[in-house]
């Protein structure tokens, strides 16, 4: 089986548009939840989210294109395009046809999709926008990625909700390793910040009005973010080969699903799929040094994760450490696997462990070491990245040091 | 009413040139416009003068397909295809 290894990584985050703003970011625990502004505030409660204040589409594509692109797009189109340039691989003709596109992303053109429905329902419309089809559709964002780039080799988009990062980066190792394609974009996006979304979210009652605390015991729900975190995964001879800077190797892919409740995560589920990563990286739990946790900061996700880390890793939980980075990055639902697919990657690059921010107060229904607040530099050999959906859909990754 | 001068304002305004490039026989092609930029052209026009153009985006129908023909977005090649199709539907309904 050929070695995948990862050679880009660009992010349209919270934090920042580049990489390094997002890192110093997420090891500086600076977190990017803020007052939200980009919904009108009269029918919603909700005061807060990860909201990307400074993406300014003119500023990154010209007039035509970017009325093409939803939100959604923008952000996956930009992060690629970072990615790409960061990797400094240049495409001939022959390796673009072997290049996939695998974008994950929970929702799709939700922005359009409220847009054109108000102006339909509520304003009685005659028409909508031509461009509303092929804005609004679930794959317009990898489908506008390959275009932009010029990728021609397989693509489609995975869709698992906040799995769907994971997943689409898992599917791409996949392809590479047994030797479908050569190259691949990959990654995760998501524009959610629009009334409908969160409306529908303030009904499930899961968000925090004050921040998010992942494994605090003082946490009180999730934050809604935005953006997305795109990659270039590279076949490791040819990266080699090139010269290319290689952040870290992927190594394994676990899945599973829970098969028992819609939005109550079981711990069974996600041991399930850190075993199946494991065991596809061919590792123990106890080489495992530094695990990047799902860590969504509701009361039950926290406490369910973390009984899942002790029943997957035994004995060796105890020395593992643990992190969630969504209290910089609040939980950007289908970009959120990319996002913390990329802080696990330059955790092991830089090896530093990245810490749990916000934390407060330890939860004894989360007895792991959780990182509070502080990043710490170690020795990183391999690390995993988790990812749990609603639904119970469960992707995890493992990421060894290049 | 005579509609033309508006209409190429709204042709130029969605293609982003100067409206002193439009005449009757400028080609939309020749202006860089793609099919979608075409359908975008032709939604502007509806929403100006709230009529309903019947163009189909798609392969150009066979030969002998009279009906479809009509309703192909290449039956829009020129400022003046277009021209002659919005003044009569404004026309039209300025008659009911």
């Amino acid at each position: 089986m050929n070695r995948v290894v990862v050679t880009g990584i660009g992010v349209a985050s919270p934090v920042g548009l580049t990489l390094d703003r997002f890192w110093s970011a997420v090891v500086e625990g600076k977190s990017g939840i803020r007052p939200l502004t980009i919904v009108p505030p009269d029918r919603i409660t909700t005061r807060i989210a990860a909201q990307i204040d400074d993406f300014d589409p003119l500023a990154h594509f010209d007039a035509k294109f970017a009325n093409q692109l939803d939100r959604y797009s923008q952000f996956a189109v930009y992060a690629a395009r970072e990615a790409m340039r960061d990797s400094g691989l240049v495409l001939s003709d022959q390796l673009a046809l072997d290049t996939a596109t695998i974008v994950g992303n929970g929702a799709a053109g939700q922005t359009t999709t409220e847009d054109s429905y108000y102006r339909l329902y509520a304003q009685n419309a005659a028409r909508l926008h031509p461009l509303t089809i092929p804005r609004y559709m679930g794959s317009a964002a990898g489908s506008q990625v390959s275009i932009d780039l010029g990728l021609k080799g397989p693509g489609w988009t995975v869709t698992s909700a906040c799995a769907s990062g994971a997943h689409a980066i898992g599917q791409a190792f996949h392809l590479l390793r047994s030797g479908q394609a050569a190259v691949a974009v990959t990654g995760g996006t998501e524009a959610c910040l629009t009334m409908g979304t969160i409306k529908g979210w303030e009904a499930l009652r899961v968000l925090t009005a004050d921040t998010c605390r992942p494994f605090s015991r003082t946490r009180s729900g999730m934050a809604l973010g935005e953006g997305a975190a795109m990659f270039v995964l590279e076949l490791r001879e040819g990266a080699v080969k090139r010269g290319a800077r290689i952040y870290a190797e992927v190594t394994g892919f676990g899945m599973s699903c829970d098969a028992v409740d819609l939005v109550a995560a079981d711990p069974g589920g996600a041991a399930r799929a850190m075993t199946a990563a494991l065991r596809d990286a061919r590792l123990a739990p106890a080489d495992i040094d530094y695990l990047n946790a799902h860590g969504t900061g509701t009361v039950l996700n926290d406490k369910t994760e973390s009984d899942a880390i002790r029943r997957t890793f035994g004995a060796a939980a105890g020395r593992l450490a643990v992190s969630s980075s969504k209290a910089v990055l609040g939980h950007s639902l289908g970009a959120a696997g990319a996002f913390e697919f990329a802080a696990t990657a330059l955790a092991l690059h830089s090896r530093t462990i990245p810490p749990t921010a916000n934390f407060q107060e330890p939860d004894p229904d989360c007895a792991l070491d959780v990182v509070p607040n502080v990043a710490r530099a170690a020795p990183l050999r391999h690390a995993m990245s988790n990812s749990f959906a609603f639904g119970g859909l469960n992707a995890v990754l493992v990421l060894s040091r290049a | 009413m005579e509609v033309a001068g508006d209409i190429k304002q709204v042709i130029a305004k969605e293609l982003k040139i100067p409206v002193e490039r439009l005449g009757d026989d400028t080609k939309l092609g020749d202006l860089g416009a793609e099919s979608l930029d075409v359908i975008e052209i032709v939604f502007a026009l509806e929403e100006k003068f709230d009529i309903d153009i019947s163009v189909k985006m798609g392969p150009e129908p066979a030969a002998g397909n009279a009906a479809a023909a009509a309703n192909d977005l290449s039956a829009f090649t020129t400022v003046g295809d277009i021209c002659r199709a919005v003044q009569a539907l404004v026309d039209a309904k300025a008659a009911k």
